[in-house]
């Protein structure tokens, strides 16, 4: 198996998990939006930004996003 | 001679079935925790803004000679480490509902996760230094951020692994009931607490 090849596979693998990971994020947040008491504010605090983390990872793995750097 | 027994072993406050002293001190614990979580947040900040400094002060990033991360592979691992944090709630999310068996299956699901993160870890930081030379002496400024931040954020994943397997034995052992887990709920803030810092590392080295 050659380095692109393995690089297209964590990339497939980026983009199906991240989807995977974004809308079961997503809908546990939507279930949990009601909940009283301040551990739960900081659970959905924490479930947006999870969200946020799989579609950056998701964009990543499709190229959207990446590794630009600063030019010299 | 009487001796004076501990609060939590005092049994005079049980009324009903509830224990109001652990209803009384429960946003206590809470709270105190939360300032732990918040003193980690203080560490992790202190290096990232000394990396983002020193970042923005060269003339080109990467520095000349330095390759580029992968982000293929960086990304994967993120997800792997997003997917335990969505793992680590329902986990939860079950305990209260009284599902003791799809609770274990999501915590050991949470904790398997975990490891492979830190396998994945392993496996990049095993690339960077004998593929690309890149080590946390031998290479500048680069070197030595990426490898403190992430070994740091590796070190606290570690530590929520043996967390979350404690957290998992003192459950089958009977320590915690439907009513009173603030130990899980503990696990659970730590746990979301090392990936939102992730989302945060992942995106300032390999996104921008």
């Amino acid at each position: 198996m050659t380095g692109s090849m393995i690089a297209n596979f964590e990339r497939a693998g980026a983009i199906a998990g991240g989807i995977v990971v974004f809308f079961v994020s997503a809908v546990a947040l939507k279930n949990d939006w009601k909940t009283p008491g301040l551990d739960n504010q900081f659970f959905k605090i924490m479930l947006a930004l999870l969200a946020f983390g799989a579609l950056i990872a998701l964009l990543a793995g499709a190229h959207v996003l990446g590794n630009f750097g600063k030019a010299a | 001679m009487a001796v004076a027994s501990l609060p939590h072993q005092q049994t005079e406050h049980v009324e009903g079935g509830v224990d109001r002293f652990y209803e009384e001190t429960r946003d206590l614990r809470l709270t105190g925790f939360l300032f732990f979580l918040f003193s980690d947040v203080v560490l992790f900040s202190a290096f990232i803004f000394a990396y983002l400094y020193l970042r923005n002060s060269g003339q080109s990033w990467p520095p000349p000679g330095i390759a580029r991360l992968d982000v293929a592979f960086a990304a994967w691992n993120s997800v792997v480490l997003f997917g335990s944090g969505a793992t680590m709630h329902y986990a939860l999310e079950n305990w209260k509902h009284g599902n003791f068996n799809k609770y274990a299956g999501f915590l050991i699901a949470t904790i398997v996760l975990g490891i492979a993160f830190l396998g994945g870890q392993a496996y990049e930081y095993t690339h960077l230094y004998f593929v690309d030379k890149i080590s946390w002496a031998g290479s500048g400024i680069f070197g030595a951020s990426f490898f403190t931040l992430t070994g740091m954020h590796g070190f606290h994943v570690a530590v929520g692994v043996v967390y979350l397997t404690v957290l998992l034995l003192q459950s089958v052992h009977g320590v915690y009931t439907k009513e009173k887990h603030f130990g899980l709920t503990a696990g659970t803030l730590y746990w979301h607490f090392v990936d939102i810092i992730w989302v945060v590392l992942f995106s300032i080295f390999y996104l921008i």
